[in-house]
């Protein structure tokens, strides 16, 4: 089992494209600024359960740094920080257990809570978020994490299909 | 192994965090962040545009029903604005002949007037929840410059928060926090009344309403008025639609009132806006 690496990076790039100008098309008025998807964010969980665990931090420090740079309202390097981490940490998982859609799904679930959770406390720690946490929680963390779970599912056939090679013998190599 | 990982992960917070302080509250924007703005931009541009017409396209279609009345009251909104510019023109030019008698200096005539509204168009919308920042397709060389105000045909959007060559950041005024530290207060004033009432606006986000705050116990803000900028510090233009009061009460110490301004612009699904471009008084 081998993430085409290349292929991967041209693929997120486009779908940064698609996150910043095409979905905020998508999103019902009024909810615009609940459901907030972070498609690397997804592609970084992706490369770290199907690639390897330092290809999945270089890849979330590059994509978060880029996001970072794109939208630079008050900090640079919240998401470059949090998306690097995130990308080591569940590059972890495959080592222990066999990959399958549902501990993708739970991944990106758990993955989505946690960047939710770490930047609202960067911009806390700067003293630059003007809601309460039940209120971040129950506004956007929520309805974005099932957004990500959802975005998660419909991109995990054509992951596996054009961006990782050898999906027949992966099974026999991890051994369920 | 452990000690190794543990090590490197104090160094990565470390330079973190010091990313961070180094990026906050900073104007200016170094060439390379320039150049990922502006490549993206173009990219972004030309997916929002086509993307918003299709969007539009069928919203459209669902509301085929509401066009026909639209339309009955946009005719009678373009004959109310033909009598209005008639009578504009008349009062431009009263105004120009009091300010030669009143012997106005260049520079107050040019302060008020001559505001130039720049066409652009929107590219990209962040999604961060923290940072809602709105990406417009005009930068430096088509003469924008940070804190200057974007409308939409509604009202006030935002105002420009950072600068590359071809492209710009909006920071809306839902984010203008009265916390936040270096956001501008905006001095509004009721429409109509300019002289009798004065405000600082700024946002709530859990009510989801824009503040009206150090009104004077005596003016009288009531529901249903229009809130416009009031230009005064020179900052933003004069006479931007802020918003609608909701409500008005009395404020903390009982010494000032808070209103509550529900804002007229939209800010999703955003398509075309207007940079105001002020007249550089200040320029040599």
């Amino acid at each position: 089992m081998k993430l085409r690496l290349n292929w991967t990076i041209l693929a997120t790039l486009l779908l940064l494209l698609l996150q910043t100008s095409v979905l905020p098309w998508l999103v019902p008025p009024g909810w615009s600024d609940r459901l907030l998807p972070h498609l690397p964010f997804l592609m970084t969980i992706f490369v770290a359960l199907f690639g390897n665990r330092h290809r999945a931090f270089f890849f979330g420090l590059g994509f978060g740094l880029l996001e970072d740079i794109l939208f630079y309202g008050q900090l640079i390097g919240a998401y470059g920080f949090t998306m690097a981490l995130l990308g080591y940490l569940f590059g972890l998982i495959p080592e222990r257990r066999s990959r399958t859609l549902g501990l993708t799904l739970g991944c990106v679930a758990l993955g989505s809570a946690i960047l939710d959770l770490a930047i609202f406390g960067i911009y806390e720690l700067f003293q630059l978020v003007n809601v309460t946490f039940a209120f971040a929680v129950y506004w956007h963390m929520v309805p974005t994490l099932l957004i990500s779970v959802l975005l998660a599912l419909l991109l995990y056939i054509p992951v596996r299909r054009w961006l990782v090679k050898n999906i027949a013998s992966s099974a026999d190599e991890n051994g369920a | 192994m452990r000690n190794k990982r543990l090590f490197i992960l104090m160094i990565g917070v470390i330079l973190v965090v010091s990313l961070l302080g180094y990026t906050f509250g900073r104007q200016k924007m170094t060439w390379p962040e320039k150049f990922i703005n502006d490549a993206f931009g173009t990219l972004q541009g030309a997916l929002y545009r086509p993307v918003g017409a299709v969007a539009d396209f069928f919203r459209d279609l669902s509301r085929l029903s509401d066009v026909y009345k639209e339309n009955e009251e946009l005719r009678q909104t373009v004959a109310r604005y033909t009598e209005d510019k008639i009578r504009y023109n008349l009062i431009e030019k009263q105004n120009e002949y009091l300010q030669e008698a009143l012997n106005f200096t260049e520079r107050q005539k040019e302060l008020y007037n001559n505001y130039r509204y720049l066409i652009a168009q929107v590219v990209a919308n962040s999604s961060n929840p923290y940072d809602p920042t709105i990406k417009i397709n005009l930068g430096s060389h088509d003469g924008i410059k940070e804190k200057m105000a974007v409308t939409t045909v509604d009202g006030l959007v935002g105002l420009v928060s950072r600068v590359s060559e071809f492209t710009s950041t909006v920071t809306p005024i839902t984010e203008m926090s009265a916390t936040s530290t270096d956001s501008i207060s905006i001095a509004a004033t009721v429409f109509g009344r300019e002289d009798e009432a004065f405000g600082i606006v700024d946002f709530d986000k859990e009510k989801n309403v824009l503040q009206m705050s150090k009104i004077d116990e005596n003016d009288v803000v009531k529901e249903g008025d229009i809130i416009i900028t009031s230009g005064s510090g020179n900052v933003l233009p004069k006479g931007l639609i802020i918003g609608t009061v909701v409500s008005s009460q009395v404020g903390d110490f009982g010494l000032t009132q808070t209103a509550q301004v529900e804002p007229a612009a939209k800010f999703d699904h955003l398509n075309d806006v207007f940079v105001v471009v002020t007249p550089d008084v200040d320029a040599p």
